[in-house]
């Protein structure tokens, strides 16, 4: 119960501290609004699915507020029903890394000795090797119908430098004077690392998961995009990866085509980031005072 | 050299006139509260090869005075008032009139300064040799024997190892060996006035002593003319000729060591004076000073002293005093000196000099 | 001169230095080098062992493909997966483990699968040099301009300079890189046709010889171009911010505050007190965008049809060629490790702290 109200407490002035960088709190709105239209949009604006001969790749009008496909279906239906997939692999992913860096990040931080150099040289091999090759040959050698197995496998790969700034993180919180009491009082490295160093990085750890989450929409998109996950459906990797195949970007009128879902994948990245920008207001005092 | 000896305007008549006056110096700086009046009308001369101690509580402007003659105060601050006057060979200039080029070549040649953070003074990636020789090379002597030569001198003149000392880098000295290696640095160019703000306060007690040891030779060989800046006063007693006590950023009482030590006429002195345990003392004649240093935003009216002073009374919440002689070459701000006086009478102070300061209120 | 004694006098260091061996053994670059070498016997390992181990491997996959295809018997399809691997599937794992190993210190990576009788590290003498080549410049120009420009923002910190490049670096680096590229083929390429972005496909113009010449150089630069500026653009922006925020902590140091009392002229203070220290911890973070800049090459050679080893790695990706994908994965890794430790050594220059594991 304490817990969940220090969380919530800090929740509060977590929001209220975000708002005073404007463009920060701009882009927090931005995600939450394109959640909105991704999960609530859905049910108000139905996909177009019918193909049309005589409307194929027009630009955006009254009846058609992004324009058309090259089958004359409406774009902006597609845009609506393609944020949800996107989303929740994101979600996914990025909560299962951040579960893992923060999980053995603080462990490690905390914990010290073999541990630590046990998980550090664990992290620092994942490191080095390139995630998007490593990405494609799994890909390559599994396949991935669903959204949930891809978001797996994205969370799985994307913790280590996550885990190596918790960890850093984790390592200065340790010298502070409650952990300190803490742990004279013998309450045990469980109860100190999630009672006591946990709730006392909730800021950075939002931080984390907001830059796992790019690093997942990053790979996926990247993933569709070139073929490697046979998705199907309106989703804004797809869409982007049908408008390159079918020759969007050669006409003036087709272009709207493959540059709104760019626009939305690229609104989403940046909202996130911006996000974070002001959430680090949150987690770095000094910074707010520059301000 | 050459343009800032542009800077320099031939005034008759001027010898023996000393190397450093300030005239009237206010500074301020913005913050957040408001204004914050740092320095507010500050009159000094700088005698040739004589060491004048500042002191007083953090915060009372003591710093900022130091940095504003060399004019390295943060963006925030500005001298809005007042003349820094500085002379050289029957030359004088305004310090806050020089332009960049002549400003840069003013810090260092003629006024160098030792800072209170010896351990961060240095950049941590270059070699002494080299934060050496760059200094000289920016004021034109670029002759890389003959510069080696000199800071080799200088480091043995500070009791360091010269040769290893001098290709080491910045991590590889204790803390006491990077400040002897400032103090080096800030002879490099043999300045006429040396500024020392704090030189001992992050050192520990023992290499405390060395650096004291260090300063007092340089003051007995080289003459050199030098302004302590402390809160300690142990320190002032060792190393100064006179001293000026400053408060809320005016200079509150001026005059010789043993006036300011035997005779003090202001009670934020006598205050500073009793609160340092004496060598040979009981504990109830400590005695520290009440409440905490005045906020800088929002001054007291009249003498910025009375709400902490035994001696204040009504006029002193009406009007601030000017500094007025008390005595030969011995000055105080107070309405009430005399009273002070007959206090000091009737409670002698200590017979010997204090040995160290015990912390006091405000600081 | 010295009468009096002085315990701080003299260092103490002469007795603490430890011995020139002692001292390379606890070096920081002897440390990274034994960890660069284990990094790689790792991947190297875990390489062979992806290859085999998973339950529907390569090597299963391509024998099933095989007898599904050309209806092969399984003996026959297994023969000729082994011989494609360099792997003799009859001797125990770990015996098989051994062989590659050995293989691979003979150079030998195996035999491409849809290009018979082309070893795979043909393709990577063929490719390799292109992909360096373009992702080690477009490293030096990003981290470079990023240090110069984001140096430049904190000193004119709160201008209408800052405010512009600020909003320019957030931008950049919130759009995936091989969006980019696509950027850069509609605009540029094809809806303003600015750049003929036909003409700039593949590594090398037909005709040009590789050599010493102009001619070769100027050819090489035009076709990695668009290569570069993706990768460029998608990085810059992060060093900016990073160094921006560097410089400002780096110029509230008192070393900087004694420079300027010592009469510094403003530009050495600016590189060699300021801006080397303030790019002091970038250095750290060059190790980990070097592996996302290599691995995003594969996207982006894919994208400008550049013909780099990225360009190889997905084609084999796309092919299920499973020899070519694990050879140049195994390359590209490595190529990884190798810059990173080059990062290291660069950072130990820079930093003399950090040599005998002070600052670790």
């Amino acid at each position: 119960m304490n817990l969940v109200k220090q969380t919530l407490a800090s929740l509060g002035t977590t929001l209220r501290i975000m708002s005073y960088n404007k463009v920060g709190f701009a882009g927090f709105l931005m995600v939450i609004f394109i959640v909105l239209m991704s999960f609530v949009g859905p049910y108000f604006i139905p996909l177009d699915t019918v193909t049309k001969v005589d409307k194929i790749f027009q630009s955006p009008s009254a009846e058609h507020w992004f324009g058309t496909d090259h089958q004359g279906r409406d774009i902006f239906s597609q845009i609506i029903h393609g944020g949800k997939d996107v989303i929740v692999v994101a979600v996914i992913a990025g909560v299962l890394s951040t579960l893992i860096a923060v999980t053995f990040g603080t462990l490690s931080g905390f914990a010290g000795g073999r541990t630590d150099a046990f998980i550090m040289a664990i992290t620092d091999v994942m490191l080095t090797i390139p995630q998007l090759p490593l990405l494609l040959i799994l890909a390559s050698l599994m396949k991935f119908e669903n959204v949930t197995s891809l978001g797996v496998l994205l969370g799985l790969l994307n913790w280590p430098s996550l885990l190596r700034a918790v960890r850093s993180q984790a390592l200065s919180l340790k010298e502070r004077d409650f952990i300190e009491a803490a742990r004279s009082l013998d309450l045990g490295t469980t109860h100190i690392v999630f009672r006591e160093i946990v709730p006392n990085m909730m800021t950075y750890i939002i931080i984390s998961l907001a830059l796992a989450m790019t690093g997942a929409i990053y790979a996926q998109v990247a993933l569709v995009l070139f073929g490697l996950v046979p998705f199907s459906g309106s989703n804004w990797g797809v869409m982007l990866s049908l408008a390159w195949v079918r020759g969007a970007i050669f006409f003036k009128d087709s272009v709207w085509y493959i540059m709104m879902p760019i626009a939305a994948i690229v609104l989403l990245q940046l909202s996130v980031v911006t996000t974070t920008r002001s959430l680090e207001l949150v987690f770095n005092p000094r910074l707010r005072s520059g301000e | 050299m050459s343009q800032a000896d542009d800077a320099f305007v031939h005034h008759e008549s001027i010898f023996e006139k000393p190397p450093l006056s300030l005239r009237n110096v206010h500074i301020m700086y913005k913050s957040r509260k408001g204004a914050v009046n740092a320095v507010r009308g500050v009159d000094l001369d700088l005698r040739a090869g004589e060491s004048l101690s500042l002191i007083g509580e953090s915060g009372s402007g003591k710093t900022t005075l130091g940095l504003g003659i060399v004019r390295l105060l943060v963006k925030t601050a500005k001298v809005t008032q007042g003349e820094i006057i500085y002379r050289r060979d029957g030359l004088e200039m305004d310090v806050g009139q020089l332009d960049a080029q002549q400003l840069r070549e003013f810090r260092w040649r003629e006024c160098s300064m030792v800072f209170q953070s010896a351990l961060n003074s240095f950049n941590p990636v270059l070699r002494i040799w080299n934060q050496m020789y760059d200094t000289a090379k920016a004021h034109g002597w670029s002759d890389r024997r003959a510069v080696r030569e000199h800071v080799l001198n200088l480091l043995r003149f500070v009791q360091l190892d010269a040769e290893r000392v001098i290709d080491a880098y910045p991590h590889e000295l204790s803390g006491g060996m990077r400040q002897r290696v400032l103090i080096a640095m800030s002879l490099l160019l043999d300045p006429q006035v040396l500024i020392l703000d704090e030189p001992t306060t992050a050192l520990d007690i023992l290499t405390q002593r060395t650096i004291i040891d260090l300063l007092r030779r340089l003051k007995d060989e080289q003459r050199l003319t030098m302004l302590f800046i402390s809160h300690d006063l142990a320190i002032a007693a060792e190393l100064a000729d006179r001293i000026a006590t400053m408060y809320a950023g005016k200079i509150v009482e001026i005059g010789s060591a043993d006036d300011i030590f035997y005779r003090p006429r202001h009670p934020y002195t006598l205050g500073l004076i009793r609160a340092v345990p004496k060598v040979i003392g009981e504990f109830e004649d400590l005695v520290s000073i009440l409440g905490s240093p005045p906020d800088l935003v929002d001054l007291p009216s009249g003498c910025k002293f009375h709400p902490r002073c035994p001696f204040a009374t009504e006029r002193c919440r009406r009007e601030e005093p000017d500094l007025e002689q008390v005595g030969q070459d011995h000055a105080a701000a107070c309405w009430h000196w005399q009273a002070v006086e007959e206090e000091v009478a009737d409670h002698p102070l200590h017979q010997s000099l204090p040995a160290q300061t015990i912390v006091y209120s405000g600081e | 001169m010295a009468t009096t004694f002085d315990a701080t006098q003299l260092p103490v260091e002469a007795e603490r230095k430890p011995s020139r061996a002692a001292g390379f053994l606890n070096s920081f670059l002897l440390r990274r080098l034994l960890k660069a070498l284990f990094t790689a016997f790792v991947v190297i390992t875990l390489t062979f062992f992806l290859i085999r181990l998973l339950p529907s491997n390569p090597i299963e996959l391509f024998i099933q493909e095989l007898m599904v295809q050309y209806s092969m018997p399984y003996h026959q399809a297994r023969d000729q997966a082994a011989a494609l691997f360099a792997i003799d599937l009859e001797k125990p794992l770990i015996l098989q483990y051994f062989d590659y190993l050995g293989g691979l210190v003979r150079g030998d990576l195996g035999t491409s699968i849809l290009s018979p009788g082309t070893p795979v590290t043909s393709f990577i003498k063929r490719f390799l040099p292109w992909t360096v080549f373009s992702v080690g410049l477009a490293l030096m120009i990003s981290f470079t301009s990023g240090v110069i420009l984001g140096l430049l923002m904190a000193y004119r910190r709160e201008s209408l300079l800052d405010h512009i490049l600020t909003v320019l670096a957030s931008v950049l680096s919130a759009i995936p890189n091989y969006i980019l590229g696509i950027l850069l083929i509609i605009w540029l390429g094809v809806r303003w046709g600015v750049v003929p972005v036909a003409q700039m496909r593949g590594s090398l113009s037909p005709g040009v010889q590789p050599g010493f010449t102009l001619a070769f150089f100027q050819d090489a630069l035009f076709h990695a171009a668009l290569p570069i500026a993706a990768y460029v653009l998608t990085t810059v922006g992060s060093w900016m911010l990073t160094m921006k925020s560097s410089t400002i902590s780096v110029l509230e140091e008192d070393y900087v505050t004694v420079a300027r009392a010592k009469g510094l002229k403003e530009s050495r203070i600016t590189t060699a007190y300021v801006g080397r220290n303030a790019a002091l911890p970038l250095f750290t973070l060059l190790a980990i965008s070097i592996g996302f800049v290599v691995g995003g090459s594969v996207l982006i050679e894919t994208i400008f049809q550049y013909q780099g080893i990225g360009y190889v790695l997905l084609q084999a990706v796309n092919r299920r060629d499973y020899v070519v994908m694990q050879g140049v994965f195994l390359i590209i890794t490595l190529s990884v490790i190798f810059a990173n430790f080059f990062a290291d050594m660069l950072y130990s220059w820079l930093d003399p702290r950090i040599k005998f594991g002070a600052a670790e």
